[in-house]
């Protein structure tokens, strides 16, 4: 009998099977590292374009605020809260005053008032991953007002955490 | 009859072989997709901190600016980056302006991101 005819001795299948097998502990061994390594990390919110979105035209209205305190904390039965930001902002026709609305899961709204009427901007499809939007006034260096802006993702982690400060505005301490 | 016979060792070494470079093909490409996605994710919570930080630096006074290891604003999102090491180099460039460089390294240093500042002192808001 020849040896394809009599097949494989109980050594030769053990070391096959060892070499395949060493083979798949490094793949699970290096998956496994990879996945510890993502699972520590919050969900990246630079993968959803309409969370971007959101950001730039956000950034854009702080960055032109007007006025030393920039921020209202009413406006058209608006209230201001960790949800509803709401701030006086220069276009390059004249002032308008801004709304920003988180308070709607998935859904932001910015409401832009100009002289009694006013332009709705909605961003829908806002990723459920990303929760818990927070946004409002707070102080840099004592004086100064930013804007910051932070949400969380599906697991409670930071994804989101922003501060955005006001460039036309006089600092007070620098009077 | 070669159904009877079965394979001989040649063949199935070629067999092995072929789905051997299947398989390494298809893991690299897989482990260089995940390895890209989550450098990417952690360039993106190390630039927010950045950007965050360069904010607050602009309030600075200018003859405050100096070199410094700690960041003034919350780095809480670097968590997921631990151990971690923030730098703040401050270098006069010519009279009246100063570079401010805002470093974070992760990674036992091996992965690194920047941000840096140009601070004039304008003598009069401090915000530029």
């Amino acid at each position: 009998m020849n040896r394809a005819e009599r097949g494989y001795s109980l050594l030769e299948v053990t070391v096959s099977m060892a070499v395949f097998g060493a083979f798949i502990a490094i793949f699970f061994i290096l998956t496994a590292d990879m996945r510890r390594w993502e699972k520590r990390l919050p969900v990246n919110f630079l993968k959803n374009p309409q969370v971007g979105s959101v950001l730039v035209r956000l950034r854009r209205d702080v960055v032109d605020a007007h006025g030393t305190n920039p921020y209202r904390n009413e406006h058209a039965g608006y209230t201001a809260s960790p949800q509803v930001l709401i701030l006086e902002t220069v276009k390059s026709d004249g002032l308008r005053t801004v709304v920003w609305d988180f308070r709607t899961e998935g859904v932001v709204r910015r409401r832009e008032y100009n002289v009694g009427v006013s332009t709705d901007w909605v961003a829908r499809g806002l990723p459920k991953e990303l929760q818990a939007f927070e946004v409002g006034a707070v102080s840099t260096n004592a004086a100064s007002w930013a804007t910051e802006i932070k949400a969380k993702d599906e697991k409670g982690r930071l994804a989101i955490h922003q501060i955005y400060q006001p460039r036309a505005t006089v600092d007070p301490a620098s009077k | 009859m070669r159904d009877q016979r079965g394979f001989s060792l040649l063949e199935l070494l070629a067999a092995l072989l072929i789905l051997t470079v299947v398989i390494t093909v298809s893991f690299t490409a897989f482990y260089e997709r995940t390895s890209r996605l989550q450098q990417a994710s952690e360039i993106s919570v190390a630039y927010q901190v950045l950007a965050n930080e360069a904010e607050h630096r602009r309030r600075v006074e200018f003859n405050k600016l100096e070199n410094e290891t700690k960041f003034r604003s919350d780095v809480s999102l670097l968590a997921p980056l631990q151990p971690y090491a923030t730098v703040v180099t401050v270098e006069q460039t010519k009279p009246g302006v100063r570079n401010v460089t805002l470093k974070i390294r992760w990674r036992n240093g091996e992965r690194e991101a920047s941000l840096a500042l140009v601070r004039v002192d304008t003598g009069a808001t401090n915000l530029w």
